[in-house]
């Protein structure tokens, strides 16, 4: 028999609107921030939320936690509404805002995680168990007894993932986990990231680095401007990552000329220092340019891969990227 | 309750790593010795109780208006709060624990002012109505511990409030008899001090120490227990208003 097993997060029409302007009097015009949402996170999944600065990733999270409220639609937790059933909400999911605030600096890594188990009812052997195994998880147990606000960006990140953890949350959401890591904390954050998927847990995890989105993802969600685009495979990522890349190189005129009409060349763009980027558009481009340039003599070349304003632009055409305030 | 152990337990390890929330505690033997001080150079002896209970008033005030009256906005700057409202834990409990953590350790204002009067002025204090005492010093904590819980949601809800905090010490040593008795007062302030809860715990802790039997005990004590009671419900609701406030306006954090 199969048990129908409701999703882990299932948003509709989901819209969050604040007010404008400061103060109260100076009521300015009301600011979207989340434009009618639609998604569906399957039990078990690692999901990311992939989006430019101010595209309502933060937004979608605080509303999941229960810690704001939406303007209008529908959001579920493990199929509890976050409205209604904030309490079976809260018991069933972490989470975990990025940045250095957020924890008590005062009191060392233990200290707040056993504070934190406390607020979701652990006590006794339990609570102490708990938070030992998370201290080793996450690497801090030499660290444990420090306070934390001696402590990196980095370590901070971690004491932040341990705290979120600590419920033993079937939905984690983590918002910008991974700033201020440095690489290889980075890549044991996706080490961490595929054990919470072994332990079936459902990760929600919002960045704007498609690398990270591509590696650690089993879907993306691409947003931007309160709206999101498309679900994608971490696959659709890897191929749009070589597929615009970059190429940025001091080219004679004459030789950009030539080169700009081969086709897979995007935009060509030459800046005040006179540096020329040419944006490809196929995959295998950036290649065959890098090649005709070092025959022409030119040596100086520096591949990149494109930013994911970059790459909104080219999927989702001319307004996707439009800066918002 | 679980949830008010957790409060006890945090707000006792952030006041062992920085005693300086209880900074008023240190002026208490400054404050005993100038008040002592005068009464000696009055002679009057008589006024000893009144010269050692004041500054203990005054730390108990002060700390309340200070460490309490920050509590939830100090979440807030921390970004803690939007974490503490994720969490299945209630936050009233929570914070009437932390808020009872404070006012205990502020009681010892009491203590530290009774052995100045003792050790640098010979003065050693007696407590003819013990039992009145006791009992008025616990409704007095009950009561600061309640409108403290006020405090710190209004000092979150009007930001301006918060410029006030520095101010609000000293009209309330007055409303609330705490150096001066009311009863001194002009009577056109008889209508303020009356709903300050300082006003009738100051009058029944120096009555306490007073030789002359407690006149209406019972009542004034009621007095201050629906004083206590009133701080404690309009907390609760301002607490609870925060937190709605804050959902709906997106506003937990400082941006
Ligand atoms: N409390 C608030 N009051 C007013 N506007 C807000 C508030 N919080 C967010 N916004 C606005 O809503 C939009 C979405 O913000 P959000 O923080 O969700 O973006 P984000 O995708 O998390 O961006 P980032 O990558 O920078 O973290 C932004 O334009 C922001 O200015
Ligand atoms: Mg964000």
């Amino acid at each position: 028999m199969i048990k129908q097993v409701a999703p882990a997060v299932e948003v509709t029409a989901l819209r969050r609107v604040f007010a404008g302007g400061k103060g109260l009097r100076k009521r300015g015009p009301e600011h979207v921030a989340l434009d009618g949402v639609d998604l569906v996170v399957d039990a078990g999944e690692v999901h990311g939320l992939l989006g430019p600065n101010g595209a309502g990733k933060t937004t979608l999270c605080k509303i999941l936690s229960t810690v704001l409220l939406p303007s209008g639609g529908m959001a579920k937790v493990l199929g509890h509404d976050v409205v209604t059933h904030t309490a079976q909400v809260r018991t069933s999911m972490g989470i975990v805002f990025g940045g250095e605030r957020g924890l008590y600096g005062r009191l060392t890594a233990r200290q707040n995680l056993k504070f934190w188990g406390a607020l979701h009812g652990l006590h006794g052997k339990q609570l102490r168990t708990r938070v030992d195994a998370l201290l080793d998880r996450v690497g801090l147990r030499d660290r444990a007894d420090d306070r934390v606000e001696a402590f990196s960006r980095g370590m901070k990140q971690r004491v932040h993932l341990a705290r979120g953890m600590v419920g033993d949350p079937a939905l984690l959401l983590l918002d910008e986990p991974t700033t201020g890591m440095d690489p290889v904390a980075a890549k044991d954050f996706r080490a961490l990231v595929g054990e919470l998927r072994a332990e079936r847990r459902t990760v929600l995890i919002t960045t704007h680095d498609m690398v990270e989105a591509e590696q650690v993802c089993d879907r993306v969600s691409l947003i931007d401007s309160g709206r999101i685009l498309a679900t994608e495979s971490p696959n659709a990522l890897s191929e749009w990552i070589t597929r615009f890349e970059r190429v940025d190189a001091l080219v004679p005129p004459e030789l950009v000329s030539r080169l700009r009409t081969l086709p897979g060349v995007g935009s060509v763009s030459t800046s005040d220092d006179g540096r020329t980027r040419f944006e490809t558009t196929e995959e295998g481009v950036a290649a065959q340019l890098v090649r005709s340039l070092v025959e022409a003599g030119v040596t100086t070349v520096t591949t990149s891969k494109p930013s994911l304003e970059e790459v909104y632009l080219h999927v989702f055409g001319g307004n996707g990227m439009a800066v918002r305030r | 309750m679980r949830t008010l152990l957790i409060g006890c337990w945090y707000q006792l390890l952030v006041l062992r790593r920085s005693p300086a929330d209880l900074m008023a505690l240190f002026v208490v033997p400054v404050n005993t010795t100038v008040f002592l001080a005068i009464m000696q150079h009055a002679d009057r002896p008589d006024l000893a109780g009144h010269a050692v209970l004041a500054p203990g008033l005054m730390a108990l005030w002060a700390i309340s208006l200070v460490t309490c009256g920050e509590l939830i906005d100090a979440e807030r700057w921390g970004g803690t709060l939007e974490a503490l409202v994720a969490v299945p834990a209630r936050m009233l409990p929570l914070l009437t624990g932390r808020i009872v953590v404070v006012v205990t350790a502020s009681l010892f204002a009491f203590v530290e002012s009774y052995f100045v009067a003792l050790v640098f002025f010979d003065v050693s204090i007696s407590v003819p109505h013990l039992g009145v005492f006791v009992v008025s010093m616990l409704a007095t904590g009950l009561a600061m511990a309640c409108w403290a819980g006020v405090m710190a949601s209004v000092f979150v809800l009007a930001r301006s409030a918060r410029i006030f905090q520095n101010a609000l010490g000293f009209p309330f040593f007055v409303l609330g008899g705490v150096i001066v008795p009311v009863s001194y007062l002009p009577d056109w302030l008889r209508p303020l001090t009356n709903v300050v809860f300082l006003s009738w715990s100051s009058d029944l802790l120096r009555d306490a120490l007073n030789p002359a039997p407690v006149q209406d005990f019972g009542f004034r004590l009621l007095v201050l227990l629906l004083l206590a009671l009133a701080g404690g419900g309009l907390g609760a609701y301002l607490l609870s208003a925060v937190l709605r406030r804050v959902r709906s306006l997106g506003t937990l954090t400082y941006a």
